[in-house]
């Protein structure tokens, strides 16, 4: 090699062997290339718009995989004030609506719930910020009600819950049989929301319409929740001995009554009728389900009819009881064949049996119990007196609906309103969809086994059915959630930045993302790679 | 595929492909990284050694990627972090990752790749020449031509010991199915034996967090400039310290290769140049016209990059006809290797006619007799004009 003497600036050799410095490159703000800009948009999961109380369960199912129980737990009851009741009855419409299942299955979301409910039992409730002059008076302490008095004694509002039965929970303790509730569940959750909260508890007392009128002038507000406590009866079944509503059957049960006789049918489809018919197999009796259309129609939930079919339920579908002669201390049901629905309803068609009982339970809807008319401002009704008989859940969202109205009214909020609350810049609720997600880095896992009780201890226990996790199950359960729409500070994006423009930092809420904009060249690879579908892509203008 | 040695044996006899002894060789080496993209006729390499990977015959990380722009890239990233890393590929692959090369030299990262030689598309070809490698000329990496499995596993061994002292890339090529795909027997070095020939790859500076810099960010113009001076200055260097390397290599395990060997050459008129596994064909050939009393030789060009022109200058001096055997032409000019020939001999006052002769492209096969037909027509062969048969 030779080299040349030219006159002038020449480097000394040596100075740059390899293209190797200890400057920092950060100086080129590569970022000033993009035009697409990387945003963490927090989305809302089809588990929490599916769920009548809107409850966050991406963020706790988070929270719980990190085995933080007691802020799971805490931010579960700022949704739902009853954990371990919903967990155990509700049908789920969050699980319906997981995205998990077009992946393996669905989460247990149920289970999950239940698990936190019970860790919950006997942890208070946090004190409200400060106790407000505001005093409301619910009235009926079913799912609504003391769903409405929790969600205002929260917020520091005082509440007299009346209830007419001895005990506290409405349909919870008096329609639920305890199988799927049992009681000293409720009691424990009851009774730490109540104590832990300023919440007065007033049982043994009926509100007839001159009570309420006095009661509105005693409280600032009034919720009424009293629910559809008396069957439908139809009008040909004349009132006689055997002849029992499916409803107040299941009360006399739940206060430890057993109706005489050996044999039962039960007239209905729905959960009533399921309950009806399972309880009074755990009370030795022989049961026949008598319904209009098929089993696979049957309204009751999917997995109690199954239960109660491997429980000994017996089923005569596609059948009606046109009839009931009381024929020596029985009851003679004369039962007929149905004539398909041509729209104008279903018909008799011609007697095909006859069936002889020792009672027959009638649970084909239920009706209010009283018909307290009164309009007043600051009276405010709910639960399935309003919506018609509907879920636990439902209830209680109709009871958190009326506090969030008491809630303005008194100049107050919820803690979480998740109604109206959208993402800076968007115009509406964005739900993540399964496509939406980015799931190349998740191993199908599928949902925890449940362990039930076998068939034939529960023909003679009212013992739960379904065994509650573990917690490890419930740990590896909340894991195999995706937590759409919410960053968890995963790092993939951090992983996969070509450019280390995405860092993780610790907060106080977990991990959270910052993206490097002086340096981020707008490639998209964090968008892409998201599981979540938290980050995307906004054309930089 | 590995026999046992007996102790104090330096190497064991073995028989297997061309893909084989790459593989052995690359294991021997012991890279702490491999990243490869499979493409035929490459694809046995990295098979065999994701096996052994997966065995567990050396620790290293072998990292799947789904095309060869990533698998270079991944080295890239590797070499910076200290590992010594290999990768392997072919035709459109290495077509693939040509910026990459570029940067690889010019970030003065130590890198060994086999290139199976094959035709470069269109039409679809997958059979040997050299268009790929000699195509990537000026990339700025080492390129040597193996003739025999065995020299391509003795070369990959010295071209990590070259590669880490000089800081540039070193390019192996063995030709497609001709030796990726045939057995042959070879003697596979004891791995002792090699670690006490490479030494542990120990670079001075390595992505290090607690150490943090800059690689290979901006340089201005004149920095720049003095960066591709090192690099020239280092490649004027590189044919010296191989010879060196390949001495030691001798020393050690008794096989002994040259930039620019001479076969037969001795009084001979006519000397044929080529390279790769086409040198043994030749061979065959000069054996039989020499045994006509043809005086005929062979050059057979092992080291591409940086160019033996010296020792081709002294080889040739005296000789009448230099016929260049190409594998790969650069349309409009003629053979690629005969122009670098013809510019390595421009300045010699005794320089023999060049003949610029396309041998064969995309596999088509060469035997004996055409070499031995072209050297009994050497007295016809133009000089000005590129030959094609």
């Amino acid at each position: 090699m030779q080299i040349l003497d030219i006159k002038g600036k020449k480097l000394p050799d040596g100075l740059w062997d390899f293209p190797v410095s200890t400057t920092t490159t950060e100086i080129n703000l590569t970022g000033s290339w993009k035009f697409f800009r990387p945003q963490l948009v927090e989305k809302t999961a089809p588990c929490q718009v599916a769920c009548p109380l809107y409850i966050d369960i991406a963020s706790y199912m988070w929270e719980l995989s990190r085995r933080d129980v007691a802020a799971a737990l805490a931010r579960l009851r700022r949704f739902n004030p009853l954990p371990a009741v919903c967990g155990r009855v509700c049908p789920n419409f969050c699980q319906q609506n997981c995205n998990r299942q077009d992946f393996d299955q669905a989460v247990q979301i149920g289970f999950v719930e239940r698990f936190l409910g019970d860790y919950g039992l006997d942890i208070p409730f946090p004190a409200p910020p400060a106790l407000r002059p505001e005093r409301v008076a619910v009235i009926g302490s079913g799912p609504a009600g003391l769903a409405c008095a929790a969600f205002l004694a929260r917020q520091g509002i005082r509440v007299t819950i009346y209830e007419k039965e001895t005990a506290p929970g409405g349909l919870l303790r008096y329609g639920i049989p305890a199988y799927r509730l049992p009681r000293e569940i409720l009691n424990r959750e009851i009774d730490n929301l109540v104590n832990s909260l300023p919440i007065e508890l007033c049982c043994n007392r009926e509100i007839q319409l001159e009570q309420l009128e006095k009661i509105l002038e005693e409280y600032d507000y009034v919720f009424r929740a009293p629910g559809l406590g008396q069957s439908l009866m139809p009008g040909d079944f004349l009132p006689q001995p055997g002849i029992y509503p499916g409803l107040e059957l299941l009360h006399d049960i739940a206060t430890g009554g057993v109706p005489a006789g050996s044999s039962f049918g039960v007239i209905g489809g729905g959960n009533v009728a399921v309950d009806v018919a399972r309880s009074l197999r755990r009370l030795g009796k022989e049961v026949q389900i008598i319904y209009r259309r098929t089993f696979a129609e049957m309204p009751a939930y999917s997995d109690e009819k199954k239960q109660a079919l491997e429980e000994g339920v017996l089923l005569c579908q596609q059948q009606l009881v046109t009839g009931v002669v009381a024929e020596d201390g029985q009851l003679q049901l004369i039962l007929s064949q149905v004539i398909p629905d041509d729209g104008s309803g279903i018909k008799a068609g011609e007697v095909i049996d006859q069936l002889k009982v020792d009672g027959l339970v009638v649970a084909i809807g239920q009706q209010a119990g009283d018909d307290l008319a009164l309009n007043h401002e600051r009276l405010l009704l709910g639960g399935d007196l309003v919506s018609g008989p509907a879920t636990v859940v439902e209830a209680m969202a109709s009871g958190k609906a009326a506090a969030k109205t008491i809630l303005s009214r008194c100049g107050l909020a919820l803690e979480d309103d998740w109604e109206g609350e959208l993402p800076a810049g968007e115009a509406e609720v964005r739900i993540v969809s399964f496509a939406d997600l980015h799931l190349d880095y998740c191993q199908s896992q599928k949902a925890i086994s449940l362990v039930e009780e076998n068939p034939t201890s529960r023909q003679h226990s009212f013992a739960e059915v379904v065994h509650s996790l573990n917690d490890e199950e419930a740990f590896a359960e909340a894991g195999r959630c995706f937590n759409c729409g919410i960053c968890t500070g995963c790092g993939i994006c951090w992983f996969f930045c070509p450019d280390l423009a995405i860092s993780l930092v610790e907060g106080d809420f977990g991990t959270s993302v910052i993206i490097d904009e002086d340096h981020c060249k707008g490639c998209g690879l964090c968008a892409a790679s998201c599981p979540r579908a938290v980050i995307e892509m906004k054309e930089d203008v | 595929m590995q026999g046992e040695l007996k102790p104090g044996e330096k190497s064991s006899r073995e028989m297997m492909m061309g893909s084989d002894a790459v593989a052995h060789g690359v294991r021997l080496c012991r890279p702490q990284v491999i990243s490869a993209y499979p493409i035929t006729p490459q694809t046995h390499i990295i098979e065999i050694l994701s096996e052994m990977v997966d065995r567990g015959e050396f620790p290293c990380q072998f990292i799947k990627v789904e095309s060869e722009m990533s698998a270079i890239a991944a080295c890239l990233g590797s070499v910076s972090a200290g590992s010594r890393s290999f990768t392997a590929t072919s035709s459109q692959g290495l077509a693939m990752m040509h910026e990459l090369l570029h940067w690889f030299s010019g970030a003065r990262m130590p890198l060994v790749m086999v290139n199976a030689n094959r035709a470069l598309g269109a039409p679809w070809n997958i059979w040997c020449d050299q268009s790929d490698s000699l195509s990537q000329r000026d990339v700025g990496w080492l390129q040597i031509y193996c003739e025999t499995a065995q020299e391509a596993l003795d070369t990959i061994i010295q071209a990590y010991w070259l590669s880490e002292r000089i800081l540039l890339p070193v390019m192996v090529m063995i030709d497609g199915f001709i030796l990726s795909h045939t057995m042959e027997p070879l003697m596979v070095p004891a791995a002792e034996e090699v670690d006490a020939f490479l030494p542990p790859y120990r670079p001075q500076y390595f992505l290090d967090t607690d150490d943090p810099r800059s690689f290979s960010a901006a340089a201005f113009p004149d920095g720049f400039y003095q960066l591709k001076k090192n690099i020239a200055r280092t490649m004027e260097d590189a044919g010296d310290i191989l010879a060196d390397g390949c001495r030691q290599f001798a020393e050690r395990f008794g096989r002994s290769y040259e930039h620019l060997e001479a076969y037969r050459c001795d009084d001979a008129e006519i000397i044929f140049c080529c390279s790769g596994a086409l040198t043994g064909t030749v061979r065959v050939a000069v054996d039989r016209l020499r045994q006509d009393s043809h005086p005929v030789g062979l050059l057979k060009l092992r080291l591409f990059r940086p160019f033996p022109s010296r020792e081709l200058a002294r080889l040739v001096s005296g000789i009448k006809r230099l016929i260049v055997l190409n594998r790969a032409v650069s349309f409009g000019v003629g053979g690629t290797v005969s122009q670098e020939v013809r510019a390595a001999l421009y300045e010699e006052d005794e320089r023999p006619a060049v003949h610029d002769v396309i041998i064969s492209l995309g596999g088509k096969e060469v035997f004996p007799e055409v070499i031995e037909q072209i050297a009994m027509q050497a007295e016809e062969l133009s000089t000005s004009e590129t030959i094609w048969i």
